[in-house]
Protein backbone atom coordinates (compact mmCIF):
# COMPACT_ATOMS: atom_id res chain seq x y z
CA UNK A 1 0.00 0.00 0.00
CA UNK A 2 2.70 2.47 1.02
CA UNK A 3 6.28 2.32 -0.25
CA UNK A 4 8.99 4.70 0.83
CA UNK A 5 12.34 4.69 -0.96
CA UNK A 6 15.47 6.56 0.08
CA UNK A 7 13.51 9.30 1.77
CA UNK A 8 15.52 12.32 2.88
CA UNK A 9 13.88 15.18 4.70
CA UNK A 10 14.29 17.55 7.60
CA UNK A 11 13.76 21.05 8.88
CA UNK A 12 15.07 23.92 6.79
CA UNK A 13 18.52 22.94 5.58
CA UNK A 14 19.26 20.36 8.27
CA UNK A 15 18.65 16.81 7.13
CA UNK A 16 17.04 14.55 9.73
CA UNK A 17 16.10 11.50 7.65
CA UNK A 18 19.06 10.16 5.71
CA UNK A 19 17.41 7.93 3.16
CA UNK A 20 14.69 5.90 4.85
CA UNK A 21 13.05 3.00 3.02
CA UNK A 22 10.07 1.01 4.28
CA UNK A 23 6.78 -0.42 3.13
CA UNK A 24 3.36 -1.08 4.58
CA UNK A 25 0.90 -3.58 3.16
CA UNK A 26 -2.86 -3.10 3.25
CA UNK A 27 -4.37 -4.25 6.53
CA UNK A 28 -0.99 -4.35 8.21
CA UNK A 29 -0.03 -2.64 11.46
CA UNK A 30 3.54 -1.42 11.30
CA UNK A 31 5.35 0.18 14.19
CA UNK A 32 8.45 2.32 14.28
CA UNK A 33 10.43 2.23 17.47
CA UNK A 34 13.51 4.19 18.37
CA UNK A 35 14.96 6.63 20.84
CA UNK A 36 14.05 10.31 20.99
CA UNK A 37 15.54 12.12 18.03
CA UNK A 38 15.64 9.01 15.85
CA UNK A 39 13.47 10.77 13.26
CA UNK A 40 10.21 8.89 13.86
CA UNK A 41 8.02 11.98 14.07
CA UNK A 42 9.94 13.58 11.21
CA UNK A 43 9.06 10.57 9.09
CA UNK A 44 5.37 10.79 9.98
CA UNK A 45 5.28 14.52 9.27
CA UNK A 46 7.10 13.98 5.97
CA UNK A 47 4.50 11.38 4.99
CA UNK A 48 1.79 13.94 5.82
CA UNK A 49 3.75 16.47 3.71
CA UNK A 50 4.13 18.92 6.53
CA UNK A 51 7.89 18.78 5.91
CA UNK A 52 9.59 19.15 2.53
CA UNK A 53 11.10 16.09 0.86
CA UNK A 54 14.75 16.59 -0.10
CA UNK A 55 15.04 13.41 -2.11
CA UNK A 56 13.50 9.98 -2.37
CA UNK A 57 10.10 8.73 -3.33
CA UNK A 58 6.77 7.91 -1.70
CA UNK A 59 4.28 5.60 -3.41
CA UNK A 60 0.71 5.02 -2.29
CA UNK A 61 -1.34 2.33 -4.03
CA UNK A 62 1.32 2.22 -6.74
CA UNK A 63 0.97 5.95 -7.38
CA UNK A 64 3.85 8.39 -6.91
CA UNK A 65 2.69 10.87 -4.27
CA UNK A 66 6.07 12.50 -3.60
CA UNK A 67 5.04 15.85 -5.06
CA UNK A 68 1.54 16.07 -3.58
CA UNK A 69 0.55 18.70 -0.99
CA UNK A 70 -0.50 18.02 2.60
CA UNK A 71 -4.19 18.33 1.81
CA UNK A 72 -3.85 16.14 -1.32
CA UNK A 73 -2.38 13.39 0.84
CA UNK A 74 -5.36 13.64 3.19
CA UNK A 75 -7.68 13.39 0.19
CA UNK A 76 -6.06 10.04 -0.61
CA UNK A 77 -6.88 8.81 2.90
CA UNK A 78 -3.53 9.12 4.65
CA UNK A 79 -4.66 10.56 7.96
CA UNK A 80 -2.43 11.58 10.84
CA UNK A 81 -3.14 11.68 14.55
CA UNK A 82 -0.49 14.24 15.46
CA UNK A 83 1.77 14.13 18.46
CA UNK A 84 0.38 16.23 21.30
CA UNK A 85 -3.16 15.72 19.97
CA UNK A 86 -3.40 19.19 18.38
CA UNK A 87 -7.12 19.59 18.82
CA UNK A 88 -8.99 22.74 17.89
CA UNK A 89 -9.16 23.68 21.57
CA UNK A 90 -11.72 26.50 21.43
CA UNK A 91 -14.10 24.40 19.33
CA UNK A 92 -16.46 21.77 20.72
CA UNK A 93 -15.86 18.02 20.58
CA UNK A 94 -18.61 17.79 18.00
CA UNK A 95 -17.03 20.48 15.81
CA UNK A 96 -13.66 18.76 16.06
CA UNK A 97 -15.21 15.53 14.82
CA UNK A 98 -16.97 17.37 12.00
CA UNK A 99 -13.65 18.88 10.93
CA UNK A 100 -12.19 15.38 10.94
CA UNK A 101 -14.79 14.33 8.37
CA UNK A 102 -13.85 17.22 6.05
CA UNK A 103 -12.26 14.74 3.60
CA UNK A 104 -15.56 12.91 3.17
CA UNK A 105 -17.83 15.99 3.44
CA UNK A 106 -19.47 15.22 0.10
CA UNK A 107 -20.26 11.64 1.09
CA UNK A 108 -23.91 10.67 1.63
CA UNK A 109 -25.30 11.90 4.95
CA UNK A 110 -26.03 8.34 6.07
CA UNK A 111 -22.36 7.43 5.70
CA UNK A 112 -21.31 10.39 7.84
CA UNK A 113 -23.88 9.48 10.48
CA UNK A 114 -22.61 5.89 10.51
CA UNK A 115 -19.05 7.06 10.89
CA UNK A 116 -19.94 9.32 13.81
CA UNK A 117 -21.88 6.48 15.39
CA UNK A 118 -18.84 4.22 15.02
CA UNK A 119 -16.57 6.78 16.71
CA UNK A 120 -19.03 7.47 19.52
CA UNK A 121 -19.46 3.75 20.00
CA UNK A 122 -15.68 3.42 20.25
CA UNK A 123 -15.51 6.30 22.73
CA UNK A 124 -18.91 6.65 24.45
CA UNK A 125 -17.51 9.39 26.66
CA UNK A 126 -17.26 11.72 23.65
CA UNK A 127 -21.04 11.63 23.25
CA UNK A 128 -21.39 13.01 26.77
CA UNK A 129 -18.83 15.70 26.03
CA UNK A 130 -20.15 16.60 22.55
CA UNK A 131 -20.88 20.27 23.24
CA UNK A 132 -17.85 20.90 25.47
CA UNK A 133 -14.86 22.80 24.21
CA UNK A 134 -12.06 20.35 23.42
CA UNK A 135 -9.54 22.30 25.50
CA UNK A 136 -11.55 21.68 28.68
CA UNK A 137 -11.30 17.87 28.44
CA UNK A 138 -8.84 15.64 30.30
CA UNK A 139 -5.75 14.38 28.50
CA UNK A 140 -7.24 10.95 27.89
CA UNK A 141 -10.49 12.39 26.57
CA UNK A 142 -8.57 14.76 24.32
CA UNK A 143 -6.68 11.81 22.87
CA UNK A 144 -10.02 10.11 22.19
CA UNK A 145 -11.12 13.21 20.28
CA UNK A 146 -7.85 13.21 18.32
CA UNK A 147 -8.22 9.55 17.36
CA UNK A 148 -11.95 9.93 16.78
CA UNK A 149 -11.37 12.97 14.58
CA UNK A 150 -8.93 11.00 12.42
CA UNK A 151 -11.35 8.08 12.15
CA UNK A 152 -14.09 10.47 10.99
CA UNK A 153 -12.03 10.98 7.82
CA UNK A 154 -12.42 7.32 6.91
CA UNK A 155 -8.65 6.72 6.84
CA UNK A 156 -7.10 4.19 4.49
CA UNK A 157 -3.77 4.55 6.25
CA UNK A 158 -3.72 5.90 9.80
CA UNK A 159 -0.50 7.51 11.03
CA UNK A 160 -0.32 7.55 14.82
CA UNK A 161 2.38 9.74 16.29
CA UNK A 162 3.01 9.09 20.00
CA UNK A 163 -0.61 8.37 20.79
CA UNK A 164 -0.01 7.54 24.45
CA UNK A 165 2.49 10.25 25.31
CA UNK A 166 1.69 11.83 28.68
CA UNK A 167 -1.35 9.64 29.39
CA UNK A 168 -2.12 7.72 32.57
CA UNK A 169 -1.27 3.97 32.42
CA UNK A 170 -4.91 2.91 32.57
CA UNK A 171 -5.77 5.24 29.67
CA UNK A 172 -2.83 3.87 27.70
CA UNK A 173 -4.22 0.35 28.11
CA UNK A 174 -7.62 1.58 26.88
CA UNK A 175 -5.99 3.21 23.86
CA UNK A 176 -4.19 0.00 22.92
CA UNK A 177 -7.44 -1.95 23.29
CA UNK A 178 -9.02 0.48 20.86
CA UNK A 179 -6.13 0.06 18.42
CA UNK A 180 -6.50 -3.72 18.74
CA UNK A 181 -10.14 -3.35 17.76
CA UNK A 182 -9.28 -1.13 14.79
CA UNK A 183 -6.71 -3.69 13.68
CA UNK A 184 -9.37 -6.40 13.76
CA UNK A 185 -11.53 -4.16 11.58
CA UNK A 186 -8.73 -4.27 9.03
CA UNK A 187 -7.42 -0.70 9.36
CA UNK A 188 -3.89 -0.16 8.08
CA UNK A 189 -1.82 1.69 10.65
CA UNK A 190 1.66 3.12 11.08
CA UNK A 191 2.33 3.42 14.77
CA UNK A 192 5.09 5.58 16.21
CA UNK A 193 5.20 4.75 19.86
CA UNK A 194 7.47 5.17 22.83
CA UNK A 195 5.77 2.21 24.51
CA UNK A 196 7.73 -0.19 22.36
CA UNK A 197 6.55 -3.30 24.22
CA UNK A 198 2.87 -2.66 23.64
CA UNK A 199 3.50 -1.43 20.10
CA UNK A 200 5.43 -4.59 19.18
CA UNK A 201 2.70 -6.74 20.71
CA UNK A 202 0.12 -5.06 18.49
CA UNK A 203 2.11 -4.72 15.27
CA UNK A 204 2.69 -7.20 12.45
CA UNK A 205 5.92 -5.66 11.31
CA UNK A 206 8.38 -3.29 12.91
CA UNK A 207 11.20 -0.94 12.01
CA UNK A 208 13.86 0.27 14.40
CA UNK A 209 15.15 3.77 13.70
CA UNK A 210 18.26 5.51 15.02
CA UNK A 211 19.54 8.99 14.07
CA UNK A 212 17.53 9.22 10.88
CA UNK A 213 18.15 5.75 9.53
CA UNK A 214 16.38 2.40 9.68
CA UNK A 215 18.79 0.15 11.59
CA UNK A 216 16.69 -2.99 11.88
CA UNK A 217 13.41 -4.38 10.65
CA UNK A 218 11.42 -7.57 10.75
CA UNK A 219 8.23 -9.20 11.90
CA UNK A 220 7.19 -7.62 15.19
CA UNK A 221 7.37 -10.87 17.25
CA UNK A 222 10.96 -11.47 16.03
CA UNK A 223 12.07 -7.99 16.99
CA UNK A 224 10.35 -8.36 20.31
CA UNK A 225 12.56 -11.35 21.06
CA UNK A 226 15.67 -9.77 19.58
CA UNK A 227 18.33 -9.41 22.25
CA UNK A 228 19.60 -6.01 21.05
CA UNK A 229 16.11 -4.54 20.70
CA UNK A 230 15.18 -5.74 24.17
CA UNK A 231 18.26 -4.19 25.65
CA UNK A 232 17.93 -0.88 23.85
CA UNK A 233 14.20 -0.23 23.78
CA UNK A 234 12.41 -2.56 26.17
CA UNK A 235 13.08 -2.15 29.86
CA UNK A 236 12.83 -5.35 31.90
CA UNK A 237 9.78 -4.10 33.78
CA UNK A 238 8.01 -3.36 30.50
CA UNK A 239 8.42 -6.93 29.29
CA UNK A 240 7.23 -8.54 32.50
CA UNK A 241 4.21 -6.27 32.73
CA UNK A 242 3.07 -7.32 29.30
CA UNK B 1 -36.72 62.23 22.97
CA UNK B 2 -36.37 63.47 19.43
CA UNK B 3 -32.85 64.65 20.12
CA UNK B 4 -32.09 61.23 21.48
CA UNK B 5 -33.44 59.61 18.33
CA UNK B 6 -31.32 61.82 16.08
CA UNK B 7 -28.27 61.05 18.17
CA UNK B 8 -28.89 57.33 17.96
CA UNK B 9 -29.45 57.49 14.21
CA UNK B 10 -26.31 59.46 13.42
CA UNK B 11 -24.34 57.26 15.84
CA UNK B 12 -25.70 54.15 14.20
CA UNK B 13 -24.80 55.39 10.73
CA UNK B 14 -21.18 56.17 11.56
CA UNK B 15 -21.07 53.17 13.86
CA UNK B 16 -22.23 50.91 11.01
CA UNK B 17 -19.35 52.15 8.86
CA UNK B 18 -16.83 51.49 11.63
CA UNK B 19 -18.52 48.19 12.36
CA UNK B 20 -18.29 47.14 8.71
CA UNK B 21 -14.57 47.91 8.71
CA UNK B 22 -14.20 46.17 12.08
CA UNK B 23 -16.20 43.19 10.86
CA UNK B 24 -13.97 42.74 7.83
CA UNK B 25 -10.80 43.26 9.88
CA UNK B 26 -11.99 40.59 12.30
CA UNK B 27 -12.92 38.30 9.45
CA UNK B 28 -9.39 38.43 8.01
CA UNK B 29 -7.91 38.21 11.49
CA UNK B 30 -10.09 35.22 12.26
CA UNK B 31 -8.54 33.18 9.45
CA UNK B 32 -5.03 34.63 9.22
CA UNK B 33 -4.30 36.05 12.71
CA UNK B 34 -3.14 39.24 11.06
CA UNK B 35 -4.71 42.71 11.11
CA UNK B 36 -4.94 43.85 7.50
CA UNK B 37 -3.95 47.51 7.73
CA UNK B 38 -5.03 48.00 4.13
CA UNK B 39 -8.68 47.32 5.05
CA UNK B 40 -9.71 51.01 5.16
CA UNK B 41 -8.13 51.48 1.72
CA UNK B 42 -10.74 49.14 0.28
CA UNK B 43 -13.40 51.57 1.47
CA UNK B 44 -11.49 54.35 -0.31
CA UNK B 45 -11.15 52.16 -3.40
CA UNK B 46 -14.87 51.39 -3.26
CA UNK B 47 -15.84 55.05 -3.03
CA UNK B 48 -13.44 56.23 -5.74
CA UNK B 49 -14.07 53.43 -8.21
CA UNK B 50 -17.78 54.21 -7.83
CA UNK B 51 -16.81 57.67 -9.11
CA UNK B 52 -14.86 56.03 -11.93
CA UNK B 53 -17.57 53.64 -13.11
CA UNK B 54 -20.71 55.65 -12.41
CA UNK B 55 -19.58 59.26 -12.97
CA UNK B 56 -16.64 58.97 -15.39
CA UNK B 57 -17.88 55.99 -17.44
CA UNK B 58 -21.57 56.89 -16.89
CA UNK B 59 -22.51 53.30 -16.14
CA UNK B 60 -25.82 52.76 -14.36
CA UNK B 61 -25.54 52.02 -10.63
CA UNK B 62 -26.60 48.37 -11.01
CA UNK B 63 -23.64 47.76 -13.32
CA UNK B 64 -21.24 50.16 -11.61
CA UNK B 65 -21.47 48.68 -8.11
CA UNK B 66 -20.74 45.09 -9.22
CA UNK B 67 -17.74 46.46 -11.17
CA UNK B 68 -16.58 48.22 -7.99
CA UNK B 69 -16.84 44.96 -6.07
CA UNK B 70 -14.88 43.09 -8.74
CA UNK B 71 -12.10 45.69 -8.58
CA UNK B 72 -11.95 45.43 -4.79
CA UNK B 73 -12.02 41.62 -4.85
CA UNK B 74 -9.13 41.62 -7.33
CA UNK B 75 -7.04 44.01 -5.26
CA UNK B 76 -7.86 42.01 -2.10
CA UNK B 77 -6.71 38.86 -3.87
CA UNK B 78 -3.46 40.61 -4.88
CA UNK B 79 -2.79 41.79 -1.31
CA UNK B 80 -3.05 38.19 -0.09
CA UNK B 81 -1.07 36.72 -2.97
CA UNK B 82 1.70 39.32 -3.20
CA UNK B 83 2.11 40.37 0.43
CA UNK B 84 0.54 37.96 2.92
CA UNK B 85 1.33 34.59 1.35
CA UNK B 86 5.00 35.17 0.42
CA UNK B 87 5.67 36.49 3.92
CA UNK B 88 3.93 33.56 5.61
CA UNK B 89 5.80 31.07 3.45
CA UNK B 90 9.06 32.65 4.55
CA UNK B 91 7.98 32.14 8.14
CA UNK B 92 7.56 35.83 8.97
CA UNK B 93 6.18 36.93 12.32
CA UNK B 94 2.63 38.37 12.36
CA UNK B 95 4.07 41.81 13.09
CA UNK B 96 6.19 41.69 9.92
CA UNK B 97 3.16 40.61 7.90
CA UNK B 98 1.13 43.49 9.33
CA UNK B 99 3.84 45.90 8.21
CA UNK B 100 3.46 44.24 4.81
CA UNK B 101 -0.26 45.08 4.77
CA UNK B 102 0.62 48.63 5.82
CA UNK B 103 2.91 48.78 2.77
CA UNK B 104 -0.04 47.64 0.65
CA UNK B 105 -2.16 50.43 2.15
CA UNK B 106 0.47 52.96 1.20
CA UNK B 107 0.79 51.56 -2.34
CA UNK B 108 -2.99 51.67 -2.74
CA UNK B 109 -3.17 55.29 -1.57
CA UNK B 110 -0.32 56.26 -3.88
CA UNK B 111 -1.87 54.56 -6.88
CA UNK B 112 -5.25 56.14 -6.12
CA UNK B 113 -3.58 59.54 -5.97
CA UNK B 114 -2.21 58.99 -9.49
CA UNK B 115 -5.63 57.97 -10.78
CA UNK B 116 -8.00 60.31 -8.94
CA UNK B 117 -5.79 63.18 -7.79
CA UNK B 118 -5.74 64.90 -4.40
CA UNK B 119 -9.17 66.57 -4.48
CA UNK B 120 -12.27 65.44 -2.69
CA UNK B 121 -14.67 63.94 -5.24
CA UNK B 122 -18.43 63.74 -5.22
CA UNK B 123 -19.43 60.09 -5.05
CA UNK B 124 -22.73 59.32 -6.80
CA UNK B 125 -25.39 57.94 -4.52
CA UNK B 126 -27.27 54.71 -5.10
CA UNK B 127 -30.09 55.74 -2.80
CA UNK B 128 -31.77 59.08 -2.33
CA UNK B 129 -30.08 61.71 -0.19
CA UNK B 130 -33.34 63.52 0.42
CA UNK B 131 -34.60 63.48 3.96
CA UNK B 132 -37.49 61.30 4.95
CA UNK B 133 -39.10 61.84 8.32
CA UNK B 134 -40.24 58.87 10.32
CA UNK B 135 -41.67 59.45 13.80
CA UNK B 136 -40.18 62.92 13.91
CA UNK B 137 -36.67 61.80 13.04
CA UNK B 138 -35.27 62.81 9.69
CA UNK B 139 -33.00 60.44 7.84
CA UNK B 140 -32.00 59.65 4.27
CA UNK B 141 -32.45 56.37 2.40
CA UNK B 142 -28.66 56.35 1.79
CA UNK B 143 -28.08 56.51 5.56
CA UNK B 144 -30.60 53.77 6.20
CA UNK B 145 -29.03 51.65 3.47
CA UNK B 146 -25.71 51.73 5.34
CA UNK B 147 -27.33 50.54 8.56
CA UNK B 148 -29.31 47.88 6.69
CA UNK B 149 -26.21 46.66 4.84
CA UNK B 150 -24.35 46.35 8.10
CA UNK B 151 -27.19 44.40 9.71
CA UNK B 152 -27.48 42.15 6.68
CA UNK B 153 -23.75 41.43 6.43
CA UNK B 154 -23.49 40.72 10.13
CA UNK B 155 -26.29 38.17 9.87
CA UNK B 156 -24.71 36.69 6.76
CA UNK B 157 -21.30 36.35 8.40
CA UNK B 158 -22.82 34.89 11.53
CA UNK B 159 -24.65 32.30 9.47
CA UNK B 160 -21.57 31.50 7.41
CA UNK B 161 -19.22 31.14 10.40
CA UNK B 162 -21.49 29.31 12.82
CA UNK B 163 -23.97 27.42 10.68
CA UNK B 164 -21.96 26.09 7.75
CA UNK B 165 -19.12 23.60 7.40
CA UNK B 166 -17.26 26.18 5.36
CA UNK B 167 -17.45 28.61 8.29
CA UNK B 168 -16.18 25.91 10.62
CA UNK B 169 -13.14 25.44 8.38
CA UNK B 170 -12.48 29.21 8.51
CA UNK B 171 -12.51 29.09 12.31
CA UNK B 172 -10.31 25.99 12.30
CA UNK B 173 -7.74 27.65 10.03
CA UNK B 174 -7.68 30.63 12.40
CA UNK B 175 -6.98 28.40 15.37
CA UNK B 176 -4.24 26.35 13.73
CA UNK B 177 -3.61 26.36 9.96
CA UNK B 178 -1.18 23.40 10.09
CA UNK B 179 -3.65 21.15 11.90
CA UNK B 180 -6.44 22.34 9.59
CA UNK B 181 -4.24 21.12 6.73
CA UNK B 182 -4.10 17.70 8.43
CA UNK B 183 -7.90 17.60 8.04
CA UNK B 184 -7.45 18.13 4.30
CA UNK B 185 -8.49 21.80 4.50
CA UNK B 186 -6.68 24.06 2.01
CA UNK B 187 -5.69 26.65 4.61
CA UNK B 188 -4.14 29.05 2.11
CA UNK B 189 -7.30 29.09 0.02
CA UNK B 190 -9.42 29.79 3.10
CA UNK B 191 -7.15 32.69 4.06
CA UNK B 192 -7.27 34.04 0.50
CA UNK B 193 -11.06 33.87 0.70
CA UNK B 194 -11.06 35.90 3.92
CA UNK B 195 -8.96 38.63 2.26
CA UNK B 196 -11.16 38.75 -0.84
CA UNK B 197 -14.39 38.67 1.17
CA UNK B 198 -13.19 41.51 3.40
CA UNK B 199 -12.12 43.51 0.36
CA UNK B 200 -15.62 43.14 -1.10
CA UNK B 201 -17.19 44.25 2.19
CA UNK B 202 -14.79 47.21 2.14
CA UNK B 203 -15.75 48.12 -1.42
CA UNK B 204 -19.45 47.95 -0.65
CA UNK B 205 -18.93 50.12 2.43
CA UNK B 206 -17.06 52.64 0.27
CA UNK B 207 -19.80 52.78 -2.34
CA UNK B 208 -22.39 53.40 0.38
CA UNK B 209 -20.56 55.84 2.62
CA UNK B 210 -18.85 57.74 -0.21
CA UNK B 211 -21.86 60.00 -0.96
CA UNK B 212 -21.99 61.01 2.73
CA UNK B 213 -18.27 61.47 3.41
CA UNK B 214 -17.08 62.45 -0.05
CA UNK B 215 -14.41 60.43 -1.85
CA UNK B 216 -10.81 61.19 -1.00
CA UNK B 217 -7.59 59.20 -1.51
CA UNK B 218 -6.60 59.56 2.13
CA UNK B 219 -9.96 58.56 3.65
CA UNK B 220 -8.80 54.95 4.14
CA UNK B 221 -6.37 55.30 6.99
CA UNK B 222 -8.90 57.06 9.25
CA UNK B 223 -11.33 54.19 8.66
CA UNK B 224 -8.64 51.55 9.29
CA UNK B 225 -7.90 53.21 12.62
CA UNK B 226 -11.58 53.41 13.58
CA UNK B 227 -12.15 49.82 12.50
CA UNK B 228 -9.08 48.70 14.41
CA UNK B 229 -10.36 50.58 17.47
CA UNK B 230 -13.67 48.76 17.04
CA UNK B 231 -11.86 45.41 16.97
CA UNK B 232 -9.80 46.25 20.06
CA UNK B 233 -12.79 47.67 21.94
CA UNK B 234 -15.07 44.75 21.11
CA UNK B 235 -12.47 42.04 21.50
CA UNK B 236 -10.34 40.10 19.05
CA UNK B 237 -11.40 36.87 17.48
CA UNK B 238 -15.09 37.40 16.88
CA UNK B 239 -16.46 39.55 14.06
CA UNK B 240 -19.50 40.33 16.21
CA UNK B 241 -17.43 41.71 19.03
CA UNK B 242 -15.76 43.98 16.47
CA UNK B 243 -19.14 45.00 15.10
CA UNK B 244 -20.39 45.82 18.61
CA UNK B 245 -17.21 47.83 19.16
CA UNK B 246 -17.86 49.79 15.95
CA UNK B 247 -21.43 50.63 16.92
CA UNK B 248 -20.28 51.66 20.40
CA UNK B 249 -17.67 54.01 18.93
CA UNK B 250 -20.24 55.50 16.55
CA UNK B 251 -22.75 56.16 19.33
CA UNK B 252 -20.08 57.54 21.64
CA UNK B 253 -18.81 59.85 18.93
CA UNK B 254 -22.29 61.17 18.20
CA UNK B 255 -22.97 61.77 21.88
CA UNK B 256 -19.70 63.56 22.54
CA UNK B 257 -20.12 65.63 19.36
CA UNK B 258 -23.65 66.61 20.35
CA UNK B 259 -23.01 67.59 23.94
CA UNK B 260 -19.58 69.06 23.39
CA UNK B 261 -17.62 69.56 20.25
CA UNK B 262 -16.81 67.04 17.55
CA UNK B 263 -13.28 68.35 17.91
CA UNK B 264 -13.01 66.65 21.31
CA UNK B 265 -14.77 63.49 20.25
CA UNK B 266 -11.71 61.56 19.20
CA UNK B 267 -9.44 62.18 22.20
CA UNK B 268 -12.34 61.47 24.55
CA UNK B 269 -13.15 58.20 22.78
CA UNK B 270 -9.53 57.12 22.80
CA UNK B 271 -9.39 57.95 26.51
CA UNK B 272 -12.51 55.92 27.22
CA UNK B 273 -11.21 52.95 25.23
CA UNK B 274 -7.93 53.12 27.11
CA UNK B 275 -9.78 53.07 30.42
CA UNK B 276 -11.96 50.20 29.28
CA UNK B 277 -8.95 48.17 28.18
CA UNK B 278 -7.27 48.68 31.55
CA UNK B 279 -10.36 47.16 33.18
CA UNK B 280 -10.97 44.49 30.52
CA UNK B 281 -7.75 43.83 28.59
CA UNK B 282 -9.44 41.37 26.21
CA UNK B 283 -12.08 43.87 25.06
CA UNK B 284 -15.76 44.22 25.91
CA UNK B 285 -16.76 40.76 24.75
CA UNK B 286 -13.39 39.08 25.26
CA UNK B 287 -11.45 36.68 23.11
CA UNK B 288 -13.92 34.10 22.02
CA UNK B 289 -11.77 31.93 19.89
CA UNK B 290 -8.66 33.99 19.57
CA UNK B 291 -6.35 31.75 21.55
CA UNK B 292 -4.19 29.67 19.38
CA UNK B 293 -3.67 26.32 21.00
Amino acid sequence: MLRIEGLKSGYGKSEVLHGVSMSINAGQVVTIIGANGAGKSTLVNTLSKLLPIMSGRIEFDGRDITALSASDVVDLGIIQVPEGRKLFGPLTVDENLTLGSYRVRHAPKAELTDRRKFVLDLFPRLAERATQRAATLSGGEQQMVALGRALMAGPRLLLLDELTLGLAPIVIDEMFETLERLKREGLTMLLVEQRADAALALADHAYVMATGDVVAEGPAPDLRNDERVRKAYLGESDITSD
Amino acid sequence: MQTFGILILSGLTNGSVYALVGLSLAMTYGASRVINFAQGEFVMLGALSTVLFVTTFSLPMVVGIPMVLIVCATVGFLVERLAYRPLVRRGSQPLTIMIGTLACASIMTGTALLIWGPNQLFVPNAFSLEGVTIAGITSTPQQLAIIATFAFLMALIWFMLYRTTFGLTIRAVGIDPAVATLMGIRAETIIAFSFVFSAIVGGLTGGLVGPLLGGHVSMGIMLTIKGFMAVILGGMGSPFAAAAGGIAIGLLEATVAFYGNSFYAEPIIFGLILMMLIIRPTGLLGEWEANRK
